[in-house]
Order: C-alpha cells, then sequence, then structure tokens
C-alpha cells in the first residue's frame, strides 16, 4: 500500500521519510494549525447553515445602557413563543450576561454533545445561550480583551445546536463595538436591528449612534422601541370626580374618576415621545412604547419574566404590539437577491 | 450606490455586475494594492512605498482568491500568499471599478477610521 503523506498525518503516529524529503510528517505546530484550520471550516460551514436553519434573525441593540435592553430582548423572545412560534434567544453580553436569570435558569450548565453545544430551554420554550452558564458562579467576572470576546462570540454563533427556529433574537451589549460589528459580520442574512431607547435626550444621543452604525453595516433598521415609556397609576375616589396630579416635572395630570370611582394617570417619568421622534428623523419604523412597569424588576430577580406572570397583562400585551409590528417589518423588509460568486 | 450581483474570479481578474447594469473589470492586483487593512493602507501613504507594496503583489504568485461576504456590506479576499485580512466594503469595489482613488486621496492614520 502506498502511503500518501496526508493519509499518514491522519492515520499514522510514526514518522517516515518520503524519498528526496528529509522530513515530510507535520510537526506539532503544524498539526495544531491544520486542526484550527478545520475547525474554522466546520464552524463556517455550520454557520451557513444556520443561515437556512433559523428564518429570522433580529438584533437588539441599544446606544446607552440600562434602557432596558435585555428585558425587552427577553420579553420579545417570550412573546414570539407566546404564539406558538419556535424561538431562541442569544445573550451577545459577554461581560454582563443576565438573561438567564430574567428566563428563570440561574446556575444552567449548558450540555455539549458531539462538539455542539446545546441551548438550555427556558420559560416558553425559549432556547437559550448565554456567557452565565459558562461562569462558575455569578461574582466571577469576564475579563476579555477584544479578540478573545470574538472568538467567543462565534463559538456561540458557529458551535451551538439550534436547530431549526423561526426567530432567533440577540441581546448585546450597550453600544456599537466588537460585539454587534461580529455578529453582524459574521451571521449570514440578518432580518434586521431593533433599537431599544428611552425617552430622555441622553438615551436618545446614543441611539442615533446605534441607527448609524446599522446603515453603515447596511443591516436593516425593523424600528426603534420606546421603553420605560410611562408609568401609570390607578386610585379611587368619588364617581365621576375630577382628579389633578402634580407629576415630574411639575406637570399637572388630569383624570377623571369612573362611575365606580376608579381613575388612572401615566406619568412620564422619563419623558415621552422621543422614541417616535429618532424614528421620525431617521425615517425608520416606530415600534411602539412599552410601559414603566415595577413587576419588570421584580419579575427579572425572580426569574419569572412579565410576560410570564401576567400574560394578560398590560405590558404583554403592550409587547405583543411591538412583536406584530415587528412580524410586519420583517416581512417587508427587503431581502436580498444575494451575491452569485463565480 | 448600485447593488453588487454578481462577481466572476477570472485568471487575473474579476468581474463585477451591478444591479444598475454597470460591469467593471479590476485585476487582482488592483485589489491587492488598494487593501484596507491597517497593515496594507499605511504604505499607500508615500508614493515610494506604495510602489514597493505594488512591486512586492506583483511579484507573488497568480492565483484566484477565495471571496467571502461580510455581513450585508463587504467582501474579504484569501489568497494563499500574501496579506488577507483587509474587508472591502461595496462602495470600496465600486470605486475601484471606477478607476477612482478608493481612500478617497485621504492618507491613512492608525485609529483614525
Amino acid at each position: 500500500m502506498t502511503l500518501s503523506p496526508s493519509r499518514l498525518m491522519a492515520d499514522s503516529p510514526v514518522k517516515v521519510n518520503f524519498p528526496g524529503q528529509a522530513d515530510s510528517a507535520p510537526s506539532v505546530e503544524d498539526q495544531k494549525r491544520m486542526e484550527q484550520s478545520y475547525n474554522q471550516m466546520k464552524r463556517k460551514m455550520s454557520i451557513a447553515q444556520m443561515g437556512k436553519a433559523i428564518k429570522h434573525k433580529i438584533m437588539v441593540l441599544s446606544g446607552k445602557g440600562g434602557v432596558g435592553k435585555s428585558t425587552v430582548a427577553t420579553g420579545l423572545a417570550l412573546s414570539l413563543a407566546q404564539e406558538g412560534l419556535k424561538v431562541g434567544l442569544l445573550d451577545i453580553d459577554i461581560t454582563g450576561p443576565n438573561v438567564p436569570k430574567m428566563m428563570g435558569l440561574d446556575g444552567h450548565r449548558l450540555d455539549v454533545m458531539d462538539g455542539r453545544i446545546h441551548p438550555a430551554k427556558g420559560h416558553l420554550g425559549v432556547k437559550v445561550i448565554s456567557m452565565a452558564f459558562l461562569l462558575e458562579d455569578e461574582d466571577t467576572p469576564v475579563i476579555w480583551r477584544g479578540p478573545i470576546k470574538l472568538g467567543a462570540i462565534q463559538q456561540f454563533i458557529g458551535d451551538v445546536e439550534w436547530g431549526n427556529l423561526d426567530y432567533l433574537i440577540i441581546d448585546f451589549p450597550p453600544g456599537t463595538s466588537d460585539e454587534p460589528l461580529t455578529v453582524a459580520q459574521s451571521l449570514p442574512d440578518i432580518s434586521g436591528m431593533v433599537i431599544v431607547t428611552t425617552p430622555q435626550d441622553v438615551a436618545l444621543l446614543d441611539s442615533r449612534k446605534s441607527l448609524t452604525f446599522a446603515k453603515s453595516l447596511k443591516v436593516d433598521v425593523l424600528g426603534v422601541i420606546e421603553n420605560m415609556s410611562g408609568y401609570t397609576i390607578h386610585g379611587k375616589s368619588m364617581p365621576n370626580e375630577d382628579i389633578e396630579l402634580f407629576g415630574p416635572g411639575g406637570k399637572t395630570i388630569n383624570a377623571t374618576a369612573d362611575d365606580s370611582g376608579l381613575w388612572s394617570a401615566t406619568l412620564d417619568i422619563f419623558k415621552a415621545g422621543g422614541g417616535k421622534k429618532i424614528s421620525d428623523d431617521f425615517n425608520v419604523p416606530f415600534l411602539g412604547a412599552l410601559p414603566f412597569d415595577p413587576g419588570f424588576v421584580r419579575g427579572g430577580d425572580d426569574g419569572v419574566h412579565r410576560i410570564v406572570s401576567e400574560p394578560e397583562g398590560a405590558s404583554a400585551l403592550a409587547f405583543a404590539d411591538v412583536v406584530s409590528a415587528i412580524k410586519d417589518q420583517v416581512e417587508k423588509s427587503s431581502s436580498s437577491p444575494g451575491l452569485e460568486i463565480i | 450606490m448600485p447593488q453588487l450581483t454578481r462577481l466572476e474570479r477570472r485568471d487575473t481578474d474579476m468581474v463585477l455586475d451591478w444591479d444598475d447594469g454597470t460591469n467593471h473589470t479590476i485585476p487582482y492586483d488592483d485589489i491587492r494594492h488598494a487593501c484596507p487593512c491597517a497593515s496594507c493602507s499605511p504604505q499607500r501613504n508615500e508614493d515610494e512605498t506604495s510602489m514597493m507594496l505594488r512591486h512586492t503583489i506583483e511579484n507573488l504568485p497568480r492565483e484566484k482568491p477565495t471571496v467571502r461576504t461580510i455581513g450585508n456590506y463587504a467582501l474579504s479576499f484569501e489568497w494563499v500568499q500574501g496579506c488577507s485580512s483587509g474587508i472591502y466594503r461595496f462602495e470600496r469595489l465600486w470605486k475601484l471599478g471606477e478607476k477612482q482613488d478608493p481612500d478617497g486621496g485621504k492618507t491613512y492614520v492608525h485609529g483614525a477610521w
């Protein structure tokens, strides 16, 4: 039997010198390099496959931190799952991963079979991948520079066995740096970005950067969501009585009690209308406003999202409206005819 | 800007078809010389180093690159030899096809892009 060098590489631990070749067996370094190239090729094939197996991929971004991006991403995933769709939730926030806690998956560990990572299953069957699953405990920080983060993100994209999904929601840390850039470069056929903002000017200023970022990477903007839009309070007084409240900034808010004396009024704690304004400025759709709801805070801490604990509540209904607007945009979004490379 | 619909790799150049009907033929040497990576770009800042870069590229073996899409906005070209780091935005390829300076006459400064 004739042994080719490549066959020897694969099968034989014995080093053989071929005529005219002083040392034809690959060195350990060469073998490592080949193994890396092979793994990279496998990952690229897997990413291409993922492009087909997942119908819609949505990036959830914000310029500013603390606007409720993870809460919104989790809410979108759950709201879509409520409609019977197969949904995945990818938490790309490497240094501050908190989606698992909100999904009741605290302390969960991931299964790895045949070199493939299997996502955890949260509420309503939503498949979840997060850096939090890989940390020893919740106090362990991830202290990584960009290139290492990049490798982890590519693994999250290429080495995860998502199966067939209708929607993959991707939650990012705030800003327009390594994480969204890597995903936008690596993941094929992204349906678009959703920008989460709160109504105040500081958040809007940062959201404008996210919108320009999307434009620069030629990723469709599905729209803007205004989170923490207004806090509705309820009270009881005399039937049909006019109520006068002093809201934030000394603004007077009027309400009228109904026949049974019940009244409600909405306080615009972080102002109002900023999300709509920025969507008009950038000529992108406004997907809707989500109310300021302390139930999200409790739900996040308890691992039971508001949508799960109160599926018919005002917040869940607001999410359903936003999801409906997103689905409309996804249908409308121009599916690129693709580039033929010969 | 029109959308790139087809890219044909030939022996020494590539043909790019855009959706407005425009066709461009760009030699591989031009593509490689216009590499936007942080290593190649500064070499184009001075005529002398730019010519040296061109000379190095022209002495590389002829080969067809592997072409990969980068998201929705760019392409990368992988060569067996020479630099494969550059991410070429479609705008850059259009400018190359139109025989325009893809750097817009600007010199490269690290961190400024």
